[in-house]
Order: C-alpha cells, then sequence, then structure tokens
C-alpha cells in the first residue's frame, strides 16, 4: 500500500513536471467549442473552415513563436450547457492554452466563466450580443467580430446618404436578440433623421410570414428593416418576392440575415439587400483577395464574416503571444490590450477598456449572388462608448 | 391495462427479503462505485471528470422522476425537462439574488417546483396515455418559449455569474469533489425514499393503477388523487435536480427546458430499465459518458445514440437493469442453493 | 361604416386567405397522421421526419433534371415504400407487445431524431431552394396571391377529397376499415391485416411526402424542418379526434383559421400557445376529440 502510493505520487509529480516541461516547447493547443450540428451548424462549419485555413498557414510560416500550433474540435451542439462541459474538458483535460469558436451568446458567455475559473482567455468570433463586451464583459473574453452596435451604425449611415428620412418598417424574431437588434437599429436610424412607420415580431421559425404582409403594405414604407437569419431568412424573402413585396422597397437587415450558408436558397429574392458588416468578399485589397483565394481553394466555397473573423483570430492571438513571448495568461491579456493586428480586412485595433476589436465597418449589397461594398464607416464612429466596468 | 413488457418488475424487486436482493446488490455497486470513483479523482487532483460524473448525477435525478412516472404509475412525461429547467432557474435566482445558501436554493425550489407541479398536474392527470405524453411535451414547449423570450430571466442567454453555493462554512458548490459528495447524498437519498416509497400503501396503490386502472377505482381509491401525488412528487424530484445545476456550472439557460433534455431523460430511463429506479441512474451514468466521448470522435453522435435506443425498444425493451436483475437474481438464487445443499 | 367594408376587404378578407393556405397544408400533414393512428394506433413522432424526406425527395428528383410535376407524383410513391418498409422492418417489431402504444411512440420518436441527423448528413446543414413551378400573382380583396399558393389550396383540396371518397367509398377503403375495427374478424374473412397494416402506414407517409414536396418552393427546405409542424399536426389531430378524417380536415381549417385570425389581435407568438391550449381544454372536456375513430366514424 505505502509503495504503491509512493509510486503513485511519484509518477503523478513526474508527469505533472513534464507537462510543465512541455508546455513551453511542445505544440501550443487551443481549443474550440463550436457547433458543429444543431441548427447553427453551417456557421460552425465557417468557423472551423477559417480556422483550419490560418492555422495551415501559420503553421507552415514556422508556428507561433517558432512552436507548432494544434486544434482540438470540441461540438457545442449550440446548446451553452454542452459547450460549458467542453470547454471545460478541453482546459482540464487537454489542456489548452487558449479557446475560441463558441457562436451564440449564451454560450459565449458561459464558457467565459468557465475561462475564469480556469484562469485562461477565450475569443469570439462570431458572437454579436452588444452584452458581451458591455455590461456582461469579462476580463478573460475578447471578442474580435464587430458588435451589434457597429453593424447597425454602419448601415444607419448608408441609409441615412441614399435614402434620408425615410420611412422604416420593421420586422424581427420574436427573441431577446431580435427585438434587441431591432432596437439597436432603430435608435440608430432615428438619430439620423428616419422616421418608424411600424414594427412587428414573428415568432422564430415562423414558416408562413403571408400574415404580415397586409400590415407592412399599408404602412407603405421606402425601406425594411429585418433582423431575421437562416431559414427564416430565406422563407421571408420568398415570401416577399413571390407577393411583390420587394419590388419598390429597399430591404435592409442584420449582418447574419444573410450570409453565404443561405444565399444559395434565397437566390434572386436577395438582389438589392444592404447590411451593415464587418467583412465582405468584395473588400477590394489584396490581402482579401489573396484570402478569398486560399479559402476557395481549400473549402470550394466563399467565406463569410465567421470564416474570415475566425481566420483572423489565430492571428490575433499569434501578435499577442509573440509580442508577450509568452502564453501564460496575465501576460497574453496586457499583449492583447491595445493590440494591433493584420487582417483581411485591413488592421483592427482591440480597444484594452472592453476587449472590444475595433475596425471598418461596411454597407455590403448582394447582387446576383455575390456582396459588394456600397459604404463605409471608420473604426472609432462606428464603435461606439466603451460601457465595460468590470475592468 | 395489463402488466407490460415495459413496467413487469423482476419479483425481486418487490420482495422485501433480508437476504440481498439483486438490486440491493446493484444499488449498493452503483453507490458504491461512486464513493470509489470519488476517492480516486481527488487522489488524482482530477476536476473535469469530478464535475462530468457530478452533473450525470444531476440528470439521473431527471431521470429518477421520469421513472416514477413511467415505471411506476404508467404516464408517459415528455415534457420533464420544464421541472428540471424551472428548478434551475429558480435555484439560480434564489442564489445570485437572495442568499448564496445550498439549503435555502434547494428549499425554495423544492416548494416552487411542487407547486408547479400540482397546477400542471391538475391539466395534465386527467388525459390518459399518449395524450399525456403530448400535454407534458406541448407544456414544456410552451413554458420554454416563455422564459426564452423573457428579458428579465435573461432571455435567450441566460443568467451567468451565479455564485457557488455555500453548503457548510469552508465547503460550497465550487469545490469538484465536495459537490460531487453532496450530489451523491441527495440523489441517494431521492433513491432510498422512492424505494420505501414503493413498498408503503401509496406505492402499492400506483403499482395498483398501473396494473389495471379501472379496478382500484371499484376498490374504493380515487386513482386521479393518487396519480396527482405521484406527479407532484416527481415534479419536485426534477425541480431539485435542476436546482443542482447552476450550483455546479454557474449558470442557466433555456436550453435545459428544451425537448431534447426531456427526451434524453427518456431514453436514459429506457436503456437503464423502467420502473427499476435503480436502471436510469446506471442508464444515465452510462449515456452521459457515452454521449462526451463519442462526441468527441464524431459530429454524428446523434445517430449513435438514436440507433442504439431505437435498438433497444426493439430488441430489450425492458433496458439494462430490467434483463440484469433478474439474470443476477438467478445466479444468487443458484449460489444460495448450492451454499445450502453443501 | 365604410371604414368597416374597408377592414374586411382588406384585413380580415386576406387573412382568412392566408389561414386557408395554411390550413391546407396542416391537414395534409394531419391526415396522414390520423390515419396512421386510427387504424394502427400507432403514434408516429417521426411524420415530420416523412415530411422531411419528401421535400428533399424533391430537391433530389429536381436536382436530377425532373420536373417539379414529376417529382410531386414520384416522391409520395418512393415515400411509400419506404414507409411500408419501415412499418414491416421496425413497427411491426413492438407491434405485440401490451404496451405498443407507448413502445412505438418511443420508437417513433428515436426514429425521428435518426432521420433528422441522416438527412443533416446526406444534404448539409444549408437551406436549399426548390423553385416555384408556377410563378406570377393574381390579385385578389385588394392584395396579391401567388398563383402557386391558390395552386397548393385547390391541388391540396383535391386530394383531401380523394383521400375521403378512396376510404368511405372504395372496397379498399372498406378493406382498412374493417381491419381498422375488428382485426381478429377481419384476419379470419381473409383481409391480409399484416400488408394492410403495412400499406396504410405508407399512405400516410406517402401523404407526409406530398404535402412535403407541396409546400418546398414556399418553406423552404432544411434538415430540422421535419419539427415545422410536429405540435400543430398533433394538436390538430388531437382536437379532431385520433383516427377521424372528417375531424382532421374540419379541425385543421378551423384552427389554421383561428390562428391567422388571432394575429390581428394578439401577438402572433401567443397563437401556439393558444392552439395549445385550445388542444389542453378539449383533453379535458372530451378527451375522444370532437369526431372519435377511424373505424366507427
Amino acid at each position: 500500500m505505502q509503495r504503491t502510493l509512493t509510486l503513485a505520487s511519484a509518477a503523478f509529480a513526474l508527469s505533472a513536471l513534464a507537462s510543465a516541461a512541455m508546455a513551453q516547447t511542445g505544440p501550443i493547443r487551443i481549443g474550440v467549442v463550436t457547433p458543429l450540428t444543431g441548427t447553427y451548424a453551417g456557421i460552425g462549419q465557417q468557423v472551423k473552415w477559417g480556422l483550419d485555413l490560418a492555422v495551415r498557414q501559420i503553421n507552415a510560416g514556422g508556428g507561433i513563436a517558432g512552436r507548432q500550433v494544434e486544434l482540438i474540435y470540441e461540438d457545442e451542439e449550440a446548446n451553452p450547457a454542452v459547450a460549458v462541459q467542453k470547454a471545460e474538458k478541453l482546459f482540464q483535460v487537454s489542456k489548452v492554452d487558449f479557446l475560441t469558436g463558441t457562436v451564440n451568446s449564451g454560450a459565449t458567455l458561459a464558457v467565459g466563466q468557465v475561462a475564469e475559473r480556469n484562469n485562461r482567455l477565450i475569443a469570439t468570433t462570431v458572437s454579436f450580443a452588444d452584452s458581451i463586451t458591455a455590461d456582461k464583459c469579462s476580463p478573460n473574453v475578447f471578442r474580435v467580430n464587430a458588435r451589434a452596435g457597429m453593424q447597425s451604425a454602419a448601415l444607419a449611415d448608408w441609409m441615412a446618404a441614399t435614402k434620408p428620412n425615410a420611412n422604416v418598417f420593421y420586422l424581427g424574431p420574436d427573441y431577446e436578440m431580435g427585438r434587441s437588434t431591432v432596437a439597436a437599429f432603430k435608435s440608430a436610424a432615428e438619430a439620423k433623421g428616419a422616421k418608424s412607420v411600424g414594427e412587428v415580431f414573428a415568432p422564430l421559425d415562423n414558416k408562413d410570414y403571408s400574415p404580415f404582409f397586409g400590415q407592412m403594405r399599408s404602412a407603405r414604407p421606402a425601406v425594411i428593416y429585418t433582423s431575421v437569419a437562416g431559414n427564416d431568412t430565406v422563407r421571408l424573402f420568398t415570401q416577399m418576392a413571390e407577393f411583390g413585396l420587394n419590388r419598390s422597397v429597399q430591404v435592409v437587415g442584420a449582418s447574419g440575415t444573410v450570409t453565404s450558408q443561405n444565399l444559395p436558397a434565397i437566390g434572386k429574392a436577395a438582389d438589392g439587400f444592404v447590411t451593415g458588416v464587418g467583412y465582405a468578399t468584395g473588400i477590394d485589397t489584396p490581402e482579401n483577395k489573396k484570402f478569398v483565394a486560399d479559402f476557395q481553394a481549400a473549402n470550394k466555397a466563399a467565406p463569410d464574416l465567421y470564416g474570415a473573423d475566425s481566420y483572423g483570430v489565430l492571428f490575433f492571438y499569434k501578435a499577442a503571444v509573440e509580442k508577450a513571448k509568452s502564453t501564460d495568461t496575465d501576460k497574453v491579456r496586457e499583449a492583447m490590450r491595445g493590440l494591433q493586428w493584420n487582417t483581411p480586412q485591413g488592421l483592427k485595433t482591440m480597444r484594452a477598456g472592453d476587449h472590444q476589436a475595433m475596425q471598418e465597418m461596411y454597407a455590403m449589397r448582394v447582387n446576383g449572388g455575390k456582396f459588394e461594398i456600397v459604404g463605409c464607416v471608420k473604426a472609432d464612429a462606428a464603435i461606439g462608448p466603451d460601457t465595460c466596468t468590470r475592468f | 391495462m395489463h402488466d407490460t413488457v415495459l413496467t413487469t418488475l423482476p419479483a425481486s424487486v418487490s420482495a422485501g427479503r433480508r437476504r440481498w436482493s439483486a438490486m440491493r446488490w446493484l444499488a449498493t455497486a452503483f453507490f458504491g462505485g461512486a464513493l470509489v470513483f470519488a476517492a480516486v479523482a481527488l487522489l488524482l487532483g482530477d476536476v473535469f471528470f469530478l464535475r462530468l460524473a457530478t452533473e450525470a448525477l444531476i440528470f439521473g435525478g431527471l431521470a429518477l422522476s421520469v421513472d416514477l412516472l413511467l415505471g411506476r404509475t404508467g404516464l408517459l412525461p415528455l415534457g420533464q425537462a420544464l421541472f428540471f429547467g424551472l428548478g434551475a432557474y429558480v435555484s439560480a435566482l434564489v442564489l445570485k439574488e437572495w442568499s448564496a445558501s445550498f439549503w435555502v436554493a434547494l428549499g425554495v425550489t423544492l416548494v416552487a417546483s411542487a407547486a408547479v407541479g400540482l397546477v400542471g398536474g391538475v391539466i395534465a392527470i386527467r388525459a390518459k396515455g399518449v395524450y399525456f405524453a403530448l400535454i407534458s411535451f406541448g407544456l414544456a414547449q410552451v413554458v420554454s418559449k416563455v422564459v426564452y423570450n423573457t428579458r428579465e430571466l435573461g432571455a435567450s442567454d441566460g443568467i451567468i455569474g451565479v455564485p457557488g453555493a455555500v453548503i457548510l462554512p469552508g465547503l460550497t458548490s465550487a469545490s469538484p469533489a465536495g459537490f460531487f459528495l453532496v450530489v451523491l447524498a441527495f440523489i441517494g437519498a431521492v433513491y432510498f425514499g422512492l424505494r420505501y416509497l414503493m413498498d408503503t400503501p401509496l406505492g402499492r396503490l400506483l403499482d395498483a393503477m398501473r396494473a389495471n386502472e379501472h379496478r382500484v377505482a371499484f376498490l374504493g381509491f380515487d386513482p386521479w388523487r393518487y396519480k396527482l401525488v405521484a406527479f407532484v412528487l416527481a415534479a419536485a424530484i426534477a425541480g431539485g435536480s435542476g436546482a443542482l445545476y447552476p450550483m455546479l456550472r454557474g449558470f442557466v439557460s433555456p436550453e435545459l427546458m428544451f425537448f431534447q433534455v426531456s427526451g434524453n431523460a427518456v431514453i436514459n430511463v429506457i436503456v437503464g430499465g423502467t420502473g427499476t429506479l435503480i436502471g436510469p441512474l446506471y442508464g444515465t451514468a452510462l449515456l452521459t459518458g457515452l454521449r462526451s466521448v463519442v462526441g468527441s470522435f464524431t459530429a454524428h453522435h446523434h445517430i449513435v445514440i438514436g440507433v442504439l435506443f431505437v435498438v433497444v425498444v426493439i430488441l430489450m425493451p425492458r433496458g439494462l437493469v430490467g434483463y440484469g436483475a433478474p439474470a443476477l437474481q438467478r445466479w444468487l438464487d443458484a449460489r444460495r442453493a448450492a451454499r445450502e445443499v453443501a | 361604416m365604410s371604414a368597416t367594408l374597408e377592414w374586411l376587404q382588406f384585413v380580415l378578407a386576406p387573412q382568412m386567405i392566408n389561414g386557408l393556405s395554411i390550413g391546407v397544408a396542416v391537414v395534409l400533414m394531419a391526415l396522414g397522421l390520423t390515419i396512421i393512428f386510427g387504424l394502427l394506433d400507432v403514434i408516429n413522432m417521426a411524420h415530420g421526419e416523412f415530411y422531411a424526406i419528401g421535400a428533399y425527395l424533391a430537391v433530389l428528383l429536381l436536382g436530377l433534371g425532373l420536373s417539379f410535376w414529376a417529382a410531386l407524383v414520384l416522391a409520395p410513391l418512393i415515400m411509400a415504400v419506404l414507409g411500408y418498409v419501415t412499418e414491416r422492418g421496425l413497427v411491426q417489431r413492438v407491434f405485440h407487445s401490451r404496451d405498443r402504444h407507448t413502445l412505438t411512440l418511443l420508437l417513433t420518436f428515436g426514429l425521428a431524431v435518426v432521420l433528422e441527423d441522416l438527412l443533416k448528413i446526406a444534404f448539409g446543414a444549408n437551406p436549399v431552394r426548390v423553385q416555384s413551378p408556377i410563378t406570377g400573382a393574381t390579385e385578389m380583396v385588394g392584395l396579391f396571391f401567388p398563383n402557386y399558393r391558390l395552386f397548393v389550396m385547390l391541388f391540396g383540396g383535391a386530394l383531401i377529397a380523394a383521400v375521403w371518397l378512396l376510404v368511405f367509398r372504395t372496397s379498399l377503403g372498406a378493406l382498412v376499415r374493417a381491419a381498422a375495427f375488428d382485426r381478429q374478424m377481419s384476419a379470419s374473412l381473409g383481409v391480409p391485416v399484416a400488408r394492410v397494416y403495412a400499406g396504410t402506414f405508407a399512405f400516410g407517409a406517402a401523404l407526409a411526402a406530398t404535402a412535403g414536396v407541396l409546400l418546398a418552393p414556399i418553406y423552404s427546405v432544411f434538415p430540422t424542418m421535419g419539427r415545422d409542424f410536429v405540435l400543430i399536426a398533433f394538436s390538430v389531430v388531437i382536437i379532431g379526434g385520433m383516427g377521424s378524417i372528417k375531424g382532421a380536415v374540419l379541425a385543421g381549417l378551423l384552427l389554421t383559421q383561428v390562428q391567422s385570425l388571432s394575429s390581428l389581435f394578439i401577438s402572433p407568438v401567443w397563437s401556439d400557445p393558444l392552439l395549445f391550449g385550445i388542444m389542453v381544454l378539449v383533453l379535458m372536456w372530451r378527451p375522444q376529440g370532437l369526431f372519435g375513430k377511424l373505424g366507427h366514424a
């Protein structure tokens, strides 16, 4: 018994030493908790493609501070309870240095708590709820993608320029995210002179939007703003086209409304749609052209904002680790604050006050299955105030 | 409704023999095994597996509540996650806004779950068989949708920042091994409480009702009242188990009320062994581990579990313990007989 | 006075017509479900997946170059074969147990989980478009109604009438009703009961698949689409009476009208809970639904 205990503790101590030694020279492990199944599987797919491409390129270029990068994937099934479990597994068992990939805001917030408990950092590349870097901010959570307020700013700006003082009708899915997105854009638009002529919220996963068309038509809007996403967008747009509602009206919406996942299904009905985003394949820089070509070649599909931002997050981490000369959490966090790094959409700056990335925002229009840039807002004009008070 | 495949219990379950029956062995093996696991994990300084096992126990409580209804009262609940999720939310709110005490949170949740169970039961109990299943399903859908949209409850993001619950001075739910033991004690209390209950007149009545409800009415008992008691009890157990979740994970989200949770609980019960009470615990432990492991290997883990479930329903409807216990009992009897002869 | 007339013409009437087009879709789903329950006593929780498979079969056939109309005929036929095989291979195995209701419910529930994941593996998680075969819109009561929707209403109505005729006016239908009414007796009279059961299941599945094909251009096609109709189809079947065709049709049309019109007065989010509430009330007051069982209708 005594001998077994001694042997066991010796083995334990040795392995602890070994892993500590490994920690500074072995591969850098990055955990990815993303929905590979379930409603958001399409987004998870883009996240995976973006990350895989970045890892290949980083490793080919010598890795981060000379160490190769290893990605470990876990499926969060778009369920925060599962995400938390998988995140803890990655931190505790796989001993990852950094974690990313969460999609819905609930999962990002919950995993952020797990990160705090385990003294690690996470970054989200998809969640756009303002609260993540505002009232619910965390010292261990960073966001490299644009948040809802920034998207609204770009779109409101474009709308004020092309359709000043327009009458706007709002249609959104009836849940927190849908309502707050509509509310955010409404205040941004009204601040620039738009007038609201009606508002209706349909249930999430609503099949048939035709019951609302009477109301929409009688309000006679010049612009219709919608925050539906995924399959709901396909249904709304095809039904609007069926009933002839999009002919004389400008349709605008949230960044998640039309993406490369649902665009093929919407087809022509999406033509003319404008939104505010942090990324578009049409951005005319050599870096973006190369990125799009590489992405297309590797995955036979075009990148969307999720793929592009996920691609960029690894370069963000790389820059931080190389600046801090270590993967130690506190040093990397310090390095991340105020960090600037290159991405396909240009230079991004990580605001120290709330861990929100600042970038140029674009107004983007869908035309014949492609996304084209029609407007642009500078980073500091788009970002909005720092309301994070926790650190 | 006669004795059915799903709900025929091995004779050893209801026999209160003094010598250890197969069921008692199985129960001891489960709880004893859990203690051994805790000791080993504590020694190795593990955190993840202890928390995973705690989570499995918490969902095991939900499975027990489903088994009380399905295996012992003859009602199939497809929306039991409603009470589980409700319990989780109540507990989270109590811990966050009122008192960080484990006992207060658990107590308030048990009372609240029983109250909601009473209301839900009055609505649902009237229906029989599959109608009950559909009402249970629909109730859960409706309430989870309401919670999903309620901003005060965090809406689709849920509630984060739930502090650890204080069990004793110096012991909070943040301690992996400590909380594991506390949850094990809770589940043990529920399990042994239910086993005891099944031997009381109430338990006998439930057995009788499951065998033939009409006859029970002719004997002078009102089946509706006893079904309601079982329903409220099941609601309280589900809610109490749910209360433990935010203590473990520090957050709650509406997904805890979704059909997936109810469905998984039913799968856990069927695979483990309906009506055996210990079977659902085994089933939950097995399937939680399976889901975690399979999920790391393939994105298609839903199909694996789904196919396993279909196979069990077709080939082994009584579940693992449903077949394992009688087999074990036969082996024990044979050994006893051999020893007595010799 | 003219304000009321305007309201009637421009608000109420369009809403009612919309409700009608949704109603036809719901009735098609509920019909298959109630037939399967009425005869087989099987609660088919995989019915939504049959609907989804029908839609995906249409996508496949269209991808192979066939016309929409060919897909409308072929997809239900293929689904009928799949349904027949499912009934003989899976449902029959748990059929003879006393616990039939619960076991078949669980079995079809497990099947639904597996099918949904299979669809996602086979076709990907993203939505797919099916082009509407009829384009253009007609102006009616001040609103433009897409011609395809009008077609769906007419075709769906004709299909429902055809099912009614088949069940109540043909000898095949009589065979089916006899087997539902008294299985042993029918078997001893020479009715091939096992095949009738499997055939009926196949028929119900084919109805769901037809709904899938018809609605694909309107509602788009994606792996979780099977869940769209589950709650409302079951509610309609329960309220109408499990196994009653008349009940499914009347309850389906009536309830979708209630939903459609209620969205004028209360927030649309409450329309599903409203339906569910009605179902609970019906179950409490008249558990067998409004119109009783297939074998006795």
